[in-house]
C-alpha cells in the first residue's frame, strides 16, 4: 500500500514534467500515456558460471592499496556509465549498443542477484549515459534525445515503465552532427537542480567551418537546462570529447574528464581532469590538443579565446572516461571529496597505458594530484583483460566500478587491515 | 528484386574495376602472417582474430580482402573518415594494407541465426549482396553478421546522407526510413558470429 502511494505521488510529478513535451511516435507515446506495449519478455544476463569465474581469476590480479578489496558485483555486458538509484534499489547501466541494464542487489549481501534489461519495449541509440535526480528521475542521454523515467526504482520491474521526452529525438544535436565514436554521453544533475550533458565533437580535430555550429550547440562542450527541457544552454566550451563530469560535494563545482588528440606520439598530448569555476569558461580545444600541447591543425593561429588550462594533467592517451567524487564514510578520511576516475585504455599507443581506477586529491585551493588506485587489467603480453569505464558510489560508502570489455562491473569496499 | 539486381550488376562492374586496379599496380601479394603481427594496432578495438572489442568498430575476421583493402585505402586517401581509423591508416603502406587485409581474410566467419528465426524474414533489400545471415556473397561487401545495431545504423545513415559513398549503397541507403534502417540493423545485429582461426 504504501508503495503504490510513493508511485502515484511520483507520477503526478511525472505527468506534470512531461506535459509540456511534444508526444512522440512508437512505444515513447503509450509509454508517456501510461498505456501498455505488449512487450513483455526480459532479456536476463546469467550471473554465475564459468564466465563470472573467469572475471574472478582477473580480479585477483587487481592491486590496490593496503586494506582494499575488490569484487565481482555483476555480469552486465556492454557496461558503461552507471546511475546509482538514490532508494539503493537498483543501479542503472548504460551501453554504447542498444540497451539499459537495470541490475538489482536484493538480498543485499553486495553482490547483484539479477541483472535484466529496462524498458525492452523502447528502442534505444547509444543510451551511454543514465543519471538520477535526488527525487528519483532516472534520465537517459542517447545519441540524439534525453529521456525522463519518473520513479525508475518502481516501474523497472515491470517492461512498461512511464517514459517522457525532455529532449525529443533530433533535437539534442543537429541530425548532421551524428556519429557512432564520441558519442558516450554522460549527464548529471547539478546542485543548481539542472541537468548536464556532455556532448562529444565527432572528429579528431574539427575543421574550422564546424566551429561556429559546434559553439552554438555546445558539441564539443557540455550544455545545461532545466529537467523539463528548458533554458538549454552551453555550459562549457573547448572540449574535445568528455566521458565523464561530477560537482564537488562542497564547492558545488563542475569538474570533467577530457580524452585529447590521436595522432601526435606515444607520449603528446597529456589527458586531462578540468576544473570549471564559472559558466561559459573555454578549455581550449582545438587550438590545445590535450594540456599546452597546440594541435597541428591550428598551430599557425592565434588562440582567440581565454583558456583555462586542466587541473591535472593525466598519462597521455589513456582515456580517462567516468568520475566521481567520493562523500562515503567507509573509506579512510585521506578520500572524502576526492575523485575516483576511470583510464579506459589507450587504443593507440604503442605500448598500452591505462585501464585502472585513478584518484585524484583536491586541495582547499583547487589544486589537483592523481595517483593510480586500482590496477593489473593489462596483462604481460600488453592485453586488456578489461577497460573500466565509471565509477559510482553506492549508499554504503562502497564503489563501482564498470567495465566495457570484460562486460562486468566489480565492487571496490575497504576493510582495514 | 530491384535491389538483387542493382548488386550483380554492381558486382560485375566492382569485379572490373578491382582487376584493372590490380593490373595498373602489378599485384601485391599479402602475407597473412605478417599481417598478424601488424594487427597489433588493430586489436584493442577488432581484436587479434577480427572479433571487434568496443561496439563502434566492425568485426572484420572473415571479411573479403578487397573489402578491407579498398577501406583502408579509403580511410588513407580521406574519402572516408573516421575520428580513429583516419589516423591508423594514414600512415599505411600497401604491402601493410595487403597484409592486414590477408591476415583478416584468413579467418573464417561462422553466423547462425536466432533460434525460431527463418531465413526467409532476412531484409530484401541486403541480401543479395550480405547473404541473409550477413555473409559477404560479393569482393567489396562487407560481412554484417553480429555487428552491433548502432554501427550498421551509422553506416546506413552515412551512405544517405553522402558521408560515405558506394556505387551500390549510395543508392539502396537513399530510399530507406530511420525505421527501416533500424529494422536492418536488428537483423543483422542478431545474427550470431562465430570467428574460426584458418585452418
Amino acid at each position: 500500500m504504501k508503495r503504490s502511494i510513493v508511485i502515484a505521488a511520483s507520477l503526478m510529478t511525472g505527468v506534470s514534467v512531461a506535459s509540456a513535451q511534444a508526444p512522440v511516435p512508437d512505444n515513447l507515446e503509450k509509454l508517456s500515456n501510461f498505456q501498455p506495449t505488449g512487450v513483455t519478455e526480459f532479456t536476463y544476463i546469467e550471473q554465475k558460471g564459468e564466465y563470472a569465474d573467469g572475471i574472478k581469476k582477473t580480479l585477483e590480479r587487481i592491486s590496490l592499496p593496503d586494506g582494499f578489496k575488490i569484487g565481482l558485483y555483476a555480469i552486465v555486458p556492454d557496461a558503461r556509465h552507471m546511475a546509482v538509484g538514490p532508494q539503493g534499489i537498483v543501479t542503472f547501466v548504460g551501453t554504447r549498443k542498444d540497451k539499459v541494464w537495470a541490475v538489482t542487489d536484493r538480498n543485499k549481501d553486495r553482490v547483484a542477484d539479477e541483472v535484466k534489461d529496462f524498458a525492452p519495449s523502447l528502442k534505444f541509440a547509444i543510451p551511454n549515459g543514465p543519471c538520477f535526480s535526488k527525487d528519483g528521475f532516472l534520465y537517459i542521454a542517447e545519441q540524439n534525445r534525453l529521456l525522463v523515467y519518473p520513479a525508475a526504482e518502481f516501474f523497472y520491474e515491470s517492461p512498461d515503465v512511464a517514459a517522457f521526452n525532455v529532449i525529443k529525438q533530433g533535437d539534442l544535436i543537429p541530425q548532421s552532427e551524428e556519429s557512432y565514436n564520441h558519442t558516450a554521453r554522460v549527464c548529471k544533475i547539478g546542485p543548481d537542480g539542472k541537468i548536464y550533458i556532455s556532448l562529444g565533437q565527432p572528429f579528431n580535430v574539427p575543421p574550422p567551418e564546424k566551429l561556429d555550429l559546434y559553439n552554438e550547440t555546445g558539441i564539443g562542450g557540455m550544455i545545461r537546462l532545466n529537467t523539463d527541457g528548458t533554458n538549454r544552454e552551453v555550459y562549457t566550451y573547448g572540449i574535445r570529447n568528455s566521458v565523464g563530469h561530477d560537482f564537488h560535494p562542497e564547492t558545488g563545482e563542475l569538474w570533467f574528464t577530457d580524452n585529447q588528440v590521436d595522432g601526435m606520439g606515444d607520449d603528446i598530448p597529456p589527458g586531462e581532469i578540468n576544473r570549471q569555476t564559472a559558466m561559459g569558461q573555454h578549455f581550449g580545444f582545438p587550438w590545445y590538443g590535450g594540456g599546452d600541447t597546440r594541435t597541428n591543425e591550428y598551430k599557425d593561429e592565434e588562440v582567440p579565446v581565454e583558456v583555462v588550462m586542466p587541473a591535472a594533467d593525466q598519462v597521455a592517451h589513456a582515456a580517462d572516461l567516468g568520475m566521481s567524487f567520493y562523500s562515503g564514510k567507509m573509506f579512510p578520511a585521506k578520500y572524502k571529496n576526492a575523485i575516483f576516475s576511470a583510464q579506459h585504455g589507450s587504443w593507440n599507443r604503442t605500448t598500452p597505458v591505462g585501464a585502472r581506477v585513478m584518484v585524484t586529491f583536491v586541495d582547499d585551493e583547487g589544486n589537483a594530484t592523481t595517483e593510480s588506485f586500482a590496477e593489473g587489467w593489462i596483462d604481460e603480453n600488453d592485453e586488456y583483460l578489461g577497460r573500466p569505464v565509471d565509477v559510482a558510489q553506492l549508499r554504503d560508502g562502497s564503489i563501482l566500478v564498470s567495465d566495457d570489455l570484460a562486460g562486468a562491473i566489480y565492487r571496490i569496499w575497504y576493510e582495514g587491515n | 528484386m530491384l535491389f538483387r539486381r542493382a548488386c550483380v550488376l554492381g558486382g560485375v562492374f566492382l569485379a572490373q574495376a578491382f582487376a584493372s586496379h590490380a593490373l595498373a599496380n602489378e599485384e601485391i601479394i599479402g602475407d597473412p602472417a605478417a599481417g598478424r603481427k601488424a594487427a597489433g594496432m588493430c586489436r584493442t578495438c577488432h581484436g587479434v582474430d577480427g572479433y571487434a572489442r568496443i561496439p563502434i568498430a566492425p568485426h572484420i575476421g572473415g571479411e573479403r580482402a578487397p573489402y578491407l583493402i579498398h577501406q583502408l585505402k579509403a580511410f588513407r586517401d580521406g574519402t572516408r573518415t573516421h575520428e580513429m581509423m583516419s589516423v591508423v591508416a594514414k600512415s599505411l603502406t600497401d604491402q601493410q594494407i595487403a597484409d592486414l587485409a590477408a591476415w583478416y581474410a584468413s579467418q573464417i566467419a561462422l553466423a547462425s541465426l536466432p533460434q525460431g528465426v527463418s531465413e526467409d524474414a532476412a531484409p530484401e533489400a541486403c541480401v543479395a549482396c550480405h547473404g541473409a545471415l550477413g555473409l559477404s556473397e560479393l569482393e567489396d561487401a562487407p560481412n554484417l553478421a553480429g555487428e552491433t545495431v548502432m554501427y550498421i545504423d551509422t553506416q546506413l545513415k552515412a551512405f544517405r546522407t553522402g558521408k560515405r559513398s558506394h556505387e551500390i549503397m549510395s543508392a539502396v541507403a537513399a530510399d530507406l526510413s530511420n525505421e527501416d534502417i533500424r529494422n536492418l540493423a536488428e537483423w543483422y545485429a542478431e545474427i550470431d558470429l562465430k570467428i574460426e582461426p584458418a585452418k
